[in-house]
Order: C-alpha cells, then structure tokens, then sequence
C-alpha cells in the first residue's frame, strides 16, 4: 500500500533518524511511504504568531501537492505539522473565500479531501488487524515505558475532530501492547515540554521538562517514548540541563515510537541509529536481548 | 509579587474586545471567570498573577497596556490545554497570539524579546527558502539577540547564550544529529505571491 508521506524540515535535519526510521519500519509493514514533490514548511507554532493567513496558506499547499498525486491519505510523523496541516485543512473547509483566495495562486489546487492522518493512526488499524503483532518477532523485555504524547497530537488551535482521548489519549499504549510491552500509566502523557522554549525562554521549558521526568520516574518507568520530534530532542538533548537543574540523578532514554516498533520486528539499534541520542539509549535494549538469551 | 489592579476604561473596553475577538476568532465575553485554565496552566507558575482568566479579563476592562505587555503574552507556551479545558470553548493560546502581534504593529518593546525574535526568524527562514534551514535561521536569531544585547552592554548574556548553544550543537554534532545540507522547495515563491496580496489587500 502505498501513503503520501509529509515529514518536514525538523525530519530532513535534526530529527532525521525518525524519517529514516519511519520509512524503514512501515515498509517492514507493506506500506511504502511516498515523500510528496517539492513540499514547504509548514509554518509550524511559530507562523500563527507571525501571520494568521500564513499560518494557513503554508500547510495548505502541501495539501494540495498532496492532493494532485492522487493520495487520499498523508501520513505526518512530526506532530506540530500534522497539527498545522489537520487545522488548516479544516480551515478551509469552512471558509469558502479563503479556500478560493489560497488556490488562486497555487499550481496544484486543493479538494480538502485529504484524510491527514497522524503516526499512530497508520499504525493503528496494523494492531486491529492482528498484523503488527504477527511480525513483532523480538521480545523487549526489559522495557517499562511511559508513553508522552505532548501538546499536539491531542490538542488544536481550533475545532477538529481528535482521533484519540484528549486527557488521556491511548493510541500509543495499544501499539506498544501489540508488541507485548505493557505501558506505565503516569500523569505528565500530554503534558508540555515548552518546545521552542528551550531556545527562547529556557527557565520555562527546564522546569516543564523537570516536572515530565519526575512524573515518569516517579511511576517507575525505565525509558519514555513518544512520537512528536520536538519532545524527543527537548526530553533527550536537555536531559543533563534539566536533571541538573533539579537535583535528579536519574537518566531516561527518549524512544521515538518507530524505534521500539522497529526493533520489535528485529531490526538492530545500530540500522535504526539510535546511538545517535544524545543520552546513551542501548543500553536498555541490549539488557533486553541479554534477557531472552538466559531463557 | 503582588496582583496589579486593573484600569477599566469603558470606550477603550469595546475596541480592544472587538479586536480581539475578531482577530482570534475567540468568544471571548463568554468567559464567566471559572479558572479551569489557570488550574492547568502550565506556565502558570512563571507568569505570576497572570493566568488565562486574568489576560480576558484585562482586555473585557480595556486595559490595552497590560493586555499588549505581560508574562503570560510572551510566556504562553501555545500547550492550548486551557481552550481545550474552557466550558466556554474560548482558546486563549489563540488570543496570546493575537496579543503578540498587535504589540508588534504598535512597535512595543517585547518583555521576552528572544520569543519574539525566534519566532520571527523561524517564520523568515520558512518563507526565503520555502522550507526552515535550522542553521541558517538559528544564526539569525542568534544574530538579533546579540545585538540587542551588545547595544545594552549586556555582555554577560552573550557570553552565556553562546555557551549554552556551543554546548547543545557540541553535543548534537557528536552524536551526528546536526544537519550540514540546504533545504528548499522550488514553489515557495508560490507562498510569497500569495503573503504579499494578502498584505496588499489587507492594506487597502
């Protein structure tokens, strides 16, 4: 099966392991994630601050590439951009003149009949269908994740239909129960990481990200996982500012979701570059491989 | 700190109400002051006596100083749990929003001016290239901070600043996550056109 496949600037440089892992690990599944031609930015949090017709006209266009290429669904890991293009779709939708205003200049007009869908709602119906646990080969053990959904899977700048529970969403501990690992419930899955904070505003996000921790090590969790770029790198890359800034000892490592999917189907820790964390992240999958091998 | 009285002033109430609301698209005369967002506020903490309830009532008595210039403005993570919490469906992230832009066409000076100028430089780099170089606009915003910085003979901030980000890119770099290519989409003069009749309509 082939999807329209929008990863965005933060998955061509920094978060670039989570593209090249999710082209990887759905393969593994039967679909084939098609990158659509010649994409922009989608303006992220930053444009509704700048300008709200940008704010729009950004995502909307990839809509529309999208569109003309004849996908009826896109498949966006990254969560401030399937944000941005699930709002400005349904922006659209309900106003006839700004639908008409965007298409006048661009090339490849928009339907806005898209099915724009998140991460884990493609990995979803893989878990109904029993498939994703009939390929999941490799026991992970050793794993007692939390799982952190953050702001944007869950909540939107305006009315759209939420695919998940917006308190407490679920999507992700039903993957993670097809490949045999049992998720902590813990209170911080969709709370905020401060995302550009970290840059502008660090008090802030250090202590957003201090409270995230505490919660999760409070529970017991051993590693987080979540699905959204932005709080992976804050979460991981932070980690020593935070911890340090908060008296905590501890150390977690940030799994993005296709990570731990990816190794369940057998794939290694080197193929999926997860040595590339900035807080040592193998160890964890190492002890559990060590595990399986003393049974 | 203490919580600030605010100035009701009648005439000034209703154009600054109106504004808001038309610009935010956010109902916001039917908050009835129940503080279901300040309890879970995540900057709640950091910006003192201004929690979401606190900003709509500032702007419901006209007090266009304080709504255009607090913490709560220039804090506001944009988490939206406080819109997704209102009984009244008002999303004060979206008025926060509205809030830092009209300070920025009134030419106020920010409170937290790295916030604005992030945001500024992440919106620029996204529409020159069509998509955002985070080296190249990194810089930019760097740039701008030292600069106002170095105008105030704030020395000790640069110097902290730099360090801070030599630290992270130090370790990003090490562990192969910074990204050295250029990224661009051909059709982003598609997106100009576009901005700039917009501008030019909203102008006229």
């Amino acid at each position: 099966m082939d999807i329209a496949y929008y990863p965005g600037c933060s998955l061509k440089q920094t978060s670039g392991i989570y593209d090249q892992q999710s082209v990887k690990v759905f393969k593994a599944l039967g679909i084939n994630l098609k990158e659509i031609d010649d994409w922009n930015c989608c303006g992220a949090t930053s444009a509704g601050k700048y300008d709200d017709f940008l704010a729009i006209a950004m995502p909307a266009r990839n809509i529309g590439i999208a569109e003309n290429e004849g996908f009826d669904e896109i498949i966006i890991p990254c969560s401030a951009c399937y944000s941005r293009t699930l709002v400005a779709q349904a922006r659209i939708n309900d106003d006839a003149v700004l639908k008409d205003e965007i298409n006048a200049d661009i090339e490849k007009k928009i339907d806005g009949s898209l099915k724009v869908s998140s991460i884990l709602e493609v990995f979803l119906p893989l878990v109904e269908s029993g498939e994703l646990k009939k390929k999941a080969t490799r026991k992970l053990k050793q794993l007692k994740p939390v799982c952190y959904y953050g702001c944007m899977l869950t909540r939107f700048s305006y009315n759209v239909a939420v695919p998940d529970n917006v308190e407490n969403p679920q999507g992700m501990e039903k993957v993670l129960k097809a490949l045999g690992i049992k998720a902590i419930d813990w209170n911080c899955k969709t709370d905020c990481c401060g995302a550009s904070a970290a840059v502008n505003d660090s008090d802030t996000s250090l202590n957003l990200m201090a409270r995230i921790m505490n919660d999760a090590l409070a529970r017991g969790a051993n590693c987080m996982v979540t699905t959204c770029p932005m709080c992976q790198l804050n979460m991981d890359a932070y980690q020593e500012a935070y911890c340090e800034k908060h008296g905590i000892s501890e150390r977690l490592p940030v799994y993005f979701i296709t990570e731990i999917v990816g190794m369940a189907l057998g794939m290694g820790a080197d193929e999926l570059l997860i040595d590339t964390h900035i807080t040592p992240s193998t160890e964890l999958i190492e002890a559990s491989d060590k595990e399986l091998e003393k049974v | 700190m203490t919580a600030t009285v605010y100035d009701f002033q009648p005439v000034a109430a209703q154009t600054l109400v109106e504004e808001v609301v038309a610009r935010s698209g956010q109902p916001l005369t039917a908050c009835y002051q129940c503080r279901r967002c300040a309890a879970g506020c995540p900057v709640g903490e950091e910006t003192g006596y201004v929690t979401p309830d606190r900003l709509i009532r500032m702007i419901a008595l006209g007090d266009r100083d304080q709504a255009l210039n607090n913490a709560l403005v220039w804090q506001c993570v944009s988490c939206f749990t406080c819109g997704t919490r209102c009984p009244n469906d008002i999303q004060t992230a979206r008025i926060t929003e509205t809030l830092k832009k009209m300070a920025k066409e009134k030419h106020l000076e920010p409170l937290k001016p790295k916030v604005a100028n992030f945001h500024d430089a992440f919106v620029k780099s996204g529409l020159r290239w069509g998509r955002v170089n985070e080296m190249e606009f990194m810089g930019f915003y760097e740039l701008k901070n030292f600069l106002k910085d170095l105008k105030a003979g704030n020395f000790k901030a640069v110097y902290d600043e730099m360090m801070t980000q030599a630290k992270l890119g130090l370790d990003m770099f090490k562990h192969k996550r910074l990204h050295f290519g250029f990224l661009s989409a051909k059709g982003r003069g598609e997106i100009k056109r576009l901005f700039k009749k917009y501008k030019a309509r909203k102008a006229a």
